[in-house]
């Protein structure tokens, strides 16, 4: 069977395609990026409770910061996806379907996990044992969320794989047999343990200018783990790199100039954010992390042309113009961006009225 | 087709959409509702000094967050993660004409959640101004959010001018979507205050709780009138055709509307009496229910919302199975399996039908229907019906019923499905055509004796309609009661011969066996009930019993016993349709016997209900109708209509399908407001019907050539003229019953689905009135020639007294006297017994052929005439002699 044959008819789309690949590209990266704070953040504090270290750096855990977090990771999560299916609904929903089982429990696991977080805070005190079992259910739930959109991601790129369906219609299809999708996987949790060190400095930091409190080993220890975790990352990576269809490699080293060139600076960007975490250069590190993630999230994104070059390319999209609507939407994006400026920086005012 | 379909038949998907979709709206309306509580409590308490009632919004937004933010906000990217899966072009649709709306929703979304936080991580942090600030952002985002999601909600029912302009403000902004935002609105209130029973309960100190519960019960009870106000604004927002369909055709939303009204009374009832003093436990009983029928409440109202929308998914685009018009125009013509991408079986054989059913299932009935599931569950719907009345139900799906899309694809592939359902999920044999047992063939009789030398009489007898059908069914229903009418003339012979109706008597009686039609069927059990007449047994509705006088009728030179109540089960056994009536003219003074003859009384009770509407022959598995299968009947048109005659039948209390449906053949004027009896049966019935030629006429008629009547016996059926050709095809033949009742609604609906040949046209069809508009045999006949080659009857009719069986011939001889009845014209070719129904012919002349035919005018006349009197082109040898010669 002709995989081509499968590919559904794409709906017109309401302004031209750079539009809406821009605006995945930049809340993708923002997505990842307080994504990462949650589950890294899950991780370590799990870690912190193995442990058992009184005195350890990790102290305080994220414990307080993390439902918070959640619902912003999946609130920022929504506007990229629904990006992605005006460009690629119609691979996107394919490859749902053929793991919608897996791909829908999502939900109820996302709620668990949400409300695990606050059992967690909430019960930490009183009930410890409790509150501990349900940090391991939110990370394992997390977990599975992260690896159910790595599955679905991966399928939703190989329509040559889609052919499984007629052998089995209950949603049960994963991509476990794709030799990217595990390295591909770490290279999403190394990098959140990795930013969620990060985020810790950044806020130690936060709280020193605020409370005026010595926060120099916490910002050190969240620095390091930074740094030994892009490491770690930068290994994944090139393992995933490996593990990609040979042509795609050659299109990242040298073959396609763009892909060459983002994937270099996503890569000297990240060992530049290694030597200033290193180096303890809080500011320069998470500087440098966020063109670590732009690049990277771009990278991601020209993956995805590759491959679906065969099948698709933007310019298959009929555009069925509403820029009108777009207007509007921008106009409302900064009311909106304003309103939320406005009300933390009433926040803000607060704090520093009160210092 | 473009997606893969999840296959979820247990469940099914649209159960899957409606447990996440009803648990998120009743959260998102508490979100929007409860923002503009929290916004006005916080507002009195800081006005009125009210620490309780302070520390009481602190409560609630703590129990607020948790549960609008956590399960509220994860349950509605929940809906967008299973329409998706369950309907992913519908999902595609939305998302990109709507995407900017979408994006929009998603702005208010992130500073519905950033206000709802700082608002409860910040509540003693802020100031009071700044706090009821950001209280009153969090409601303005969350009601902006309702704002657009309500505008594409109300899209997918009321496209409005988006259908011609396909503009994203034309769709969003949608005739419903004002009515629909004041309605969610008032819903979203009222919940806030289901919701401020529950945390009010949680204070502890029992004055603050009462005076709370009494404010959350403003919140509940002020909103009442004008939502009420605005759900009969939505209602009358909709289409009529929507709101008739949905609230009148559709019976779903019967117990879903009856739920919502009911529940809304049970809120605000229950509601109004919590703001009296109560034990602290009564409370918490009262409001812990309150809550579960609120969840109730605007579940029942998202369902009829759903049901509203039916046969569509978005209105007017896309049918809930995916299917668009333009997709099913494709797949009508290539094919469903093959114009659809993700289909194993491109094309039905012999071998892969029972799979390919099973893919045709999953594309076109998977989406709303269940196997053996929650949720209209197929098993239980196809139950009652057999493989033919599968069939028929795919075939009219979406055409009398409008809120199921039509199946689109083959023939080959509805048979397919019909089999998939049949076999696979019923668990019934593969299908073959209903049995019909062989009727019990009588012996030859002999012809009666004539004596062309000295018999001065000649008389001729005929059934006035050529086939009489009877529903035997009494106990349950009866669309016609046995009532056989026979007709005569006596001719003296002679140079001019001479019509005699005066000074003698015509006197008959039943053949040998048949005298007793009591002893076989129930009618006269019921006649008192039916019709309202107490009969003796035996005797028909006409006072006429089975041996008896016929009256005269000068009006036509004639003579008629009329409603004579024989039935064709002979006592021995057996079912005969066509029982011999014996006839002797007796001159009045003399008492001499002038004439005797006998002629069939042709009755059946072959009625082919069974091969859709489940049973078996009622008599020898070969004619009747049993109580199964008339129970079925039954069942569909209460079911349909909203009538109780299945119930109404099994109290003892059967119905006369004419005292509604008003029928000439039976003189009954029915209700005004029905469709007239012929026109309902076949107007209906043509939309389900899956043959389009004669055979759909077997289907019910007694003509099936393997039954046990074969009706259609006259020389045309030998001639290889069928039903369709005198009648129009099915559909034709309900159109034109139809237009003549097209002031009425049903007929309306019932005609907009049924073709009529191009050279006619749906304007051309001359309605008709059964019985009394006909097609006619000069239709055909042009002055009484042989017929054209494309010959047809169709759209030619004749109107009552012309009608063939009324006419008389310029002699004042009836046509039908000669040629004998409808379906049975001379010479008959009768299943039974070839010339049962040629007896006067075979007395007469010793041959088949009409009375009189090839120039034997010495019937009648004793020296030849030399004009065509009776009418032209008499004079002539008789044109199909090869069909009569061995």
């Amino acid at each position: 069977m002709d995989p081509t044959n499968l590919v559904p008819s794409p709906d017109s789309i309401p302004a031209a395609a750079w539009i809406f690949e821009a605006l995945d590209v930049l809340l993708f990266a923002l997505h990842i990026l307080v994504v990462d704070i949650v589950v890294g953040g899950v991780l370590l504090t799990i870690y912190f409770h193995l442990t058992q270290r009184k005195k350890s750096a990790l102290q305080p855990p994220d414990s307080d910061r993390l439902p918070t977090a959640t619902a912003i990771a999946v609130n920022l999560g929504v506007a990229p996806l629904l990006f992605l299916q005006v460009l690629y609904g119609h691979f996107f929903y394919t490859s749902s379907v053929l793991m919608a089982t897996f791909w829908l429990l999502v939900i109820p696991l996302l709620i668990l996990g949400y409300y695990g977080l606050y059992v967690h805070r909430r019960k930490l005190s009183g009930a410890p044992v409790l509150a501990k079992t349900f940090l391991v259910l939110s990370a394992l739930a997390l977990l599975y969320i992260g690896f159910m959109f790595v599955n679905n991601i991966t399928l939703m790129y190989q329509p040559a794989k889609w052919a499984a369906y007629f052998d089995n219609r209950a949603g049960t299809i994963l991509n476990l047999g794709d030799p990217t999708l595990v390295p591909r996987y770490l290279h999403f949790v190394v990098a959140a343990v990795a930013v969620a060190g990060l985020f810790r400095a950044a806020v130690a930091r936060f709280r020193e200018n605020r409370k005026g409190t010595d926060e120099t080993a916490t910002k050190r220890a969240g620095l390091r783990i930074f740094a030994f975790g892009s490491m770690a990352q930068a290994l994944v990576g090139f393992v995933f790199l490996a593990t990609l269809p040979g042509d795609f490699i050659l299109q990242f080293l040298g073959g396609d100039l763009f892909s060459t060139t983002v994937l270099l600076l996503g890569v000297g960007l990240a060992f530049a954010a290694i030597a200033a975490a290193l180096r303890n250069n809080l500011d320069a590190t998470l500087y440098l992390l966020g063109g670590v993630i732009l690049a990277m999230v771009v990278n991601r994104a020209n993956l995805r042309m590759m491959y679906l070059e065969p099948y698709f390319t933007h310019d298959a999209l009929e555009v069925d113009p509403q820029y009108g609507v777009f207007a509007v939407f921008l106009a409302v994006l900064v009311v909106g961006v304003g309103s939320v400026v406005y009300m933390l920086r009433m926040v803000v005012s607060k704090k520093e009225a009160s210092l | 087709m473009n997606y893969p379909i999840w296959e979820t038949l247990t469940i099914g998907g649209g159960t899957l959409v409606a447990i996440i979709a009803i648990f998120h709206v009743y959260i998102a309306h508490l979100a929007v509702g409860g923002g503009a509580l929290l916004w006005l409590a916080d507002l009195k308490a800081e006005r009125e000094g009210d620490e309780r009632m302070r520390a009481y919004v602190k409560k609630y937004v703590w129990f607020f967050l948790l549960l609008t933010m956590v399960a509220g906000g994860m349950s509605g990217v929940g809906i967008w993660f299973v329409i998706a899966l369950v309907n992913p072009a519908a999902t595609s649709h939305l998302i990109h004409n709507f995407v900017f709306g979408w994006a929009i929703e998603w702005v208010f979304f992130v500073g519905e959640i950033v206000a709802l936080l700082i608002y409860y991580y910040k509540f003693d942090d802020l100031d009071v101004k700044q706090r009821h600030t950001v209280a009153f952002l969090y409601f303005l985002f969350a009601w902006l959010s309702l704002f657009v999601i309500n505008g594409i909600l109300a899209y997918m029912l009321t496209p409005g001018a988006w259908l011609e302009t396909g503009s994203f403000w034309d769709g969003f902004l949608n005739p419903s979507f004002f009515p629909s935002l004041f309605f969610r609105t008032g819903m979203a209130i009222t919940i806030a205050g289901l919701f401020g029973f529950a945390t009010a309960l949680a204070l502890k100190d029992e004055e603050t709780q009462t005076r709370l519960t009494r404010y959350s019960a403003k919140w509940l009870l002020y909103p009442l009138l004008p939502t009420a106000l605005s759900a009969v604004w939505y209602y009358y927002s909709l289409p009529p055709e929507v709101r008739f369909v949905a609230f009148d055709l559709n019976a779903q939303s019967h117990p879903f509307v009856a739920k919502f009204l009911g529940m809304s009374v049970v809120l605000f009832a229950v509601g109004a009496a919590l703001v009296t003093r109560m034990p602290r436990a009564a409370r918490l009983i009262l409001v812990s229910f309150l809550i579960v029928v609120g969840l109730g409440w605007i579940g029942a109202f998202e369902y009829v919302r759903e049901i509203a929308r039916k046969p569509y998914v978005l209105r007017e685009v896309m049918y809930s199975n995916s299917f668009t018009d333009e997709l099913g125009e494709l797949a009508d013509k290539e094919g469903a399996l093959a114009t659809a991408k993700w289909t194993k079986i491109k094309q039905v054989t012999e071998e892969n039908r029972l799979e390919a059913g099973k893919e045709l299932f999953l594309l076109q009935c998977g989406a709303c229907h269940t196997v053996g599931g929650i949720r209209n569950d197929i098993v239980g719907r196809a139950e009652r019906l057999t493989y033919l009345g599968l069939l028929a139900a795919i075939e009219g799906q979406g055409k009398a019923l409008t809120y199921m899309p039509k199946f689109y694809g083959t023939r080959a592939e509805k048979e397919a499905l019909a089999e998939y359902i049949a076999v696979e999920l019923l668990g019934r044999e593969p299908f073959t055509h209903v049995k019909t047992a062989p009727p019990t063939y009588p012996d030859p009789a002999e012809p009666l004796p004539f004596d062309a030398a000295r018999d001065e009489y000649v008389l001729l007898v005929w059934n006035d309609l050529g086939m009489h059908c009877i529903s035997d069914s009494d106990p349950r229903f009866v669309i016609l009661p046995p009532a056989n009418t026979l007709e005569a003339q006596l001719i003296k012979r002679g140079a001019k011969p001479e019509i005699v109706d005066e000074g003698v008597t015509l006197v008959y009686r039943v053949e040998e066996g048949f005298e007793n039609p009591s002893a076989h069927v129930e009618f006269w059990d019921y006649a008192e009930k039916i019709f309202g007449a107490k009969l003796e047994k035996n005797v028909g509705l006409a006072g006429l019993g089975m041996q008896g006088e016929f009256h005269r009728n000068p009006a036509t030179q004639s003579f008629v016993a009329e409603l004579i109540p024989v039935v064709p089960y002979p006592d021995g056994g057996g079912v005969n349709p066509y029982p011999y009536f014996y006839v002797e003219a007796i001159d009045d003074e003399t008492g001499e016997v002038l004439q005797r003859t006998r002629a069939v009384a042709p009755t059946s009770t072959e009625m082919g209900c069974l091969n859709c509407h489940q049973g078996d022959w009622r008599v020898e598995g070969a004619a009747g109708v049993s109580n199964k299968t008339a129970d079925n009947i039954l069942a569909v048109h209460d079911r349909i209509n909203g009538t109780t005659l299945l119930e109404d039948a099994l109290a003892g209390e059967p119905k006369l399908c004419q005292s509604c449906h008003a029928d000439p053949a039976l003189g009954a004027e029915g209700d005004p407001d029905v469709l007239n009896f012929s026109a309902a049966l076949h107007g209906w019935h043509a939309n389900y019907m899956p043959y389009d030629d004669y055979r759909a006429c077997q289907m019910c008629h007694p003509s099936h050539p393997n039954g046990s009547t074969s009706c259609n016996r006259g020389v045309h059926s030998q001639a290889g003229v069928h039903c369709d050709d005198c009648h129009g095809t099915m559909e034709e033949h309900g159109y034109s019953l139809l237009k003549a009742e097209a002031h009425k609604e049903p007929a309306r609906r019932l005609m907009k689905n049924l073709d009529v040949r191009e050279s006619v046209g749906k304007a051309g069809v001359i309605p008709r009135t059964p019985w009394l508009v006909e097609p006619d045999c000069l239709g055909c006949h042009t002055r009484f020639q042989a017929s054209e080659a494309a010959f047809t009857g169709f759209n030619k009719w004749q109107y009552r007294q012309n009608l063939y069986r009324f006419r008389t011939d310029g002699a004042g001889v009836r046509c039908i006297a000669c040629h004998n009845s409808t379906h049975a014209v001379y010479p008959a070719f009768n299943a039974l017994e070839e010339n049962r129904d040629n007896s006067q012919p075979m007395q007469y002349q010793g041959n088949q052929l009409p009375i009189g035919a090839e120039r034997n005018c010495a019937v009648c006349h004793k020296t030849t005439p030399s004009v065509e009197l009776h009418h032209p082109n008499i004079l002539r040898p008789f044109r199909n002699r090869v069909l009569i010669e061995p």
